[in-house]
């Protein structure tokens, strides 16, 4: 009976390495994805800014400051329709979904950390 | 570590520490083996089904509700186990070529069969030109059940007629 206890239990620790390493991975990596595209996006923004000078709008934020609260609201709004929208609802979306992978991934911190915890035990004592 | 509750292993294991799945397995593997054991013909295929027991628990441990107790889940998936177990080694018996050269022998025409009304066989000989149901319902316009009570009745009417050839 011990020898088919240890069968079973070896089992899991061989199914649970698996699972944990294709979600640590898949996770990670869906995270890298995103940031990265989401940084692509952000530059390509930024490019098209600068292409139709829309920081320029920006300038007279050097002035005075009586100079800056009679502008401030028009050039704002001038900027923002300036932006391109489109793109800059793509990057919102990938922020979104970039917290919301980030917030998953902390709250199951505690228990990927048990697992590799327990895991690493497993296997050190199972190859020493 | 003996005075855990099988509802603080099962918290245990839900927060990540799977080493105290050892504790679950120790506790039920014997009265499931024997269990099994009394069931099964082939001895040597309890160790087998027993794993299969406990890789299930463990991958429905996320669902399952620590209110209960685990041997009757236990003893469910064990059931189940059981009866696929049993499912995969029902007696089956290879199709030989004797068999199937006396079949292109025994072949019939739909018309040949006085049983079948001119109806029925209007819908076998659409089903035999590859029309589904629903299109053969739509064609005759009746509802697909309908279709499907009259195709049951013809197969039972030719199976009939193939016996009594026999």
């Amino acid at each position: 009976m011990k020898k088919l206890e240890d069968k079973i239990i070896n089992r899991i620790y061989k199914i649970e390495t698996r699972k944990t390493i294709e979600k640590i991975i898949s996770e990670a990596s869906l995270i890298i994805l995103i940031v990265l595209s989401s940084l692509f996006i952000f530059s390509v923004i930024v490019e098209i800014l600068n292409e139709q000078s829309s920081f320029d709008l920006f300038d007279f934020l050097r002035d005075d400051f009586e100079t800056i609260r009679s502008f401030f609201v028009n050039n704002l709004l001038l900027f923002v329709q300036e932006l391109p929208l489109p793109l800059i609802y793509v990057f919102f979306g990938l922020l979104l979904i970039l917290i919301w992978l980030v917030y998953i991934s902390f709250k199951n911190y505690n228990i990927v950390k048990n697992k590799l915890v327990s895991l690493y035990k497993f296997w050190v004592k199972k190859l020493w | 570590m003996a005075e855990l509750s099988d509802k603080d292993i099962i918290e245990k294991i839900r927060n990540g520490e799977i080493n105290y799945y050892s504790f679950i397995v120790k506790k039920y593997t014997t009265s499931i083996y024997r269990y099994i054991e009394r069931k099964l013909f082939k001895k040597d295929e309890v160790d087998d089904l027993v794993q299969n027991v406990f890789i299930s628990f463990y991958k429905a441990i996320e669902k399952f509700d620590e209110e209960r107790p685990i041997k009757p889940y236990l003893f469910q998936i064990v059931q189940n186990e059981l009866k696929m177990y049993f499912r995969s080694y029902k007696k089956s018996f290879p199709l030989d070529e004797g068999i199937t050269s006396d079949d292109k022998k025994e072949e019939f025409k739909i018309e040949d069969i006085k049983l079948l009304n001119i109806q029925e066989k209007e819908i076998f000989e659409h089903i035999g030109e590859g029309y589904n149901y629903e299109e053969i319902a739509k064609i005759f316009k009746k509802p697909i059940n309908t279709i499907k009570s009259i195709v049951r009745r013809g197969r039972i009417k030719i199976k009939l007629a193939c016996a009594s050839k026999k």
